[in-house]
């Protein structure tokens, strides 16, 4: 038989036994523990508990009067500047993140995108010369037939006009390339071609026969229309050709 | 109709500082009472009860509501008691003297060899009582006050007390033992 020793009996004296009921068995059944039990509880029930003085009804009274004095009073919790800028904060927060998400999707995209931006790779920025060269020559190969087959009842300039116009300002950018490549021949052809579109960007609203003439034989038109066919033909050859093909070491080179 | 401490809370917290007298009149004899049993003299116990007042409404801000208002006032009043036994102990230890005088603290121990019709006077025993309860530490004391004389549970103790259940157990069984100790010389001479 297991006795219970002083701290079972203590627990149980203050009815916090785990056990209770086996605790009581036992203690009906074992006289050293009974004995045990009946001195400890002699001992604890003499422990009176203190009978504390009698306060009277005004004692919270006093006890007040004795501590107002010491006591601050609360302030008001008062809205401060940061919590009523908290939501502009949180709306601020919040522009900022898609500004972030929408700058790095567009750098995302840009980088997962083949950039056709010519100045890292000179194949793909020559390709882009070419095929914006052909294209310059096209316009101004049509522009050359149209004033060479202009008659007497075609008397207003202003198509013609505008047309030179819009050319001009490529056909500057178009020949400062061929100056920085090096292609004299295609500088020299675009230089003649400048000058008729000068003129012909500068003529009076309303032309006679006898102006179309005039231009037509200063500027040499048919000789300019067979240079720039010339020159046309072998920008398309060029653009045709394969990248690994052997580049052609006359003509158009850009 | 009487006003839910929680509302009372909430004035004070709005400013209304004289609120707090409500709080202060309905729980001060309860705190009072565990004060004086915890520092066993009135003096003590009065200053247990401002203090705990004091503390009270410095830390009404951090009310939680996990318990009732009572209780936390109670667990309050009790740890300022307990702060000031502590304090005060080295001066409190009784001194044996001719005659017993609990204001200074000097109790006449009784003669083991004397007659049981003397060591049965009750002012004697409750000297020895007292003066058993004084070789206690402070902790020891007020656990075995709220577990004897409270009747509060060692789970409330050891909340109370900011301690571990079995170190709130272990505190009573502590002071228990030193009080049966103290004692058993008066049980052999009856």
């Amino acid at each position: 038989m297991k006795h219970l020793n002083e701290a079972e009996l203590i627990e149980h004296y203050y009815d916090e036994s785990a056990s209770p009921a086996d605790c009581e068995r036992h203690l009906k059944a074992c006289a050293a523990c009974a004995k045990h039990y009946a001195d400890l509880r002699r001992d604890l029930d003499g422990v009176k508990p203190l009978v504390p003085p009698v306060r009277g009804e005004d004692y919270g009274q006093q006890v007040w009067q004795s501590i107002r004095s010491s006591l601050p009073v609360y302030e008001k919790p008062k809205r401060s500047w940061i919590q009523l800028w908290r939501p502009l904060g949180w709306a601020a927060a919040c522009a900022l993140l898609i500004a972030v998400a929408f700058v790095a999707g567009r750098h995302w995209e840009r980088k997962q995108t083949p950039s056709v931006a010519v100045g890292a790779d000179p194949q793909a920025r020559q390709r882009v010369v070419v095929v914006v060269l052909g294209d310059h020559l096209d316009r101004s190969e049509r522009l050359l037939v149209e004033l060479n087959h202009a008659g007497s009842d075609d008397m207003s300039a202003m198509p013609l006009r505008g047309e030179a116009r819009e050319l001009l300002a490529n056909n500057r950018l178009v020949r400062q390339s061929a100056i920085q490549a090096g292609d004299l021949n295609v500088e020299a052809s675009l230089d003649r071609l400048e000058r008729l579109l000068v003129e012909l960007a500068n003529q009076p609203d309303e032309l006679s026969e006898a102006d179309l003439n005039r231009l037509r034989q200063e500027m040499n038109t048919d000789s300019l229309l067979f240079d720039i066919r010339i020159l046309r033909s072998r920008v398309h050859t060029r653009a045709l050709e394969p990248e690994d093909a052997p580049k052609a070491t006359k003509g158009v080179s850009l | 109709m009487e006003e839910s401490d929680d509302s009372i809370r909430r004035a004070i917290l709005s400013g209304e500082k004289d609120a707090y007298k409500v709080l202060v009149a309905r729980y001060s004899q309860v705190v009072f009472r565990v004060a004086y049993r915890i520092t066993g003299n009135e003096p003590d116990a009065e200053e247990a009860v401002q203090e705990a007042f004091l503390r009270g409404y410095q830390k009404l801000a951090h009310f939680e509501g996990r318990s009732s208002m009572a209780t936390w006032f109670y667990r309050i009043g009790a740890n300022c008691a307990l702060d000031i036994v502590s304090r005060r102990r080295p001066e409190t230890q009784s001194r044996i003297a001719e005659e017993n005088d609990p204001e200074r603290g000097e109790l006449q121990l009784a003669d083991i060899k004397a007659g049981p019709d003397r060591l049965l006077l009750s002012r004697e025993i409750e000297a020895a009582r007292q003066a058993a309860m004084s070789e206690l530490t402070p902790t020891e004391r007020t656990a075995f006050v709220l577990r004897h004389m409270e009747d509060r549970s060692t789970e409330e103790i050891a909340v109370t007390l900011k301690i571990a259940p079995n170190s709130a157990k272990q505190a009573v069984f502590r002071a228990v033992q030193k009080l049966r100790r103290q004692l058993a010389p008066l049980w052999i001479n009856t």
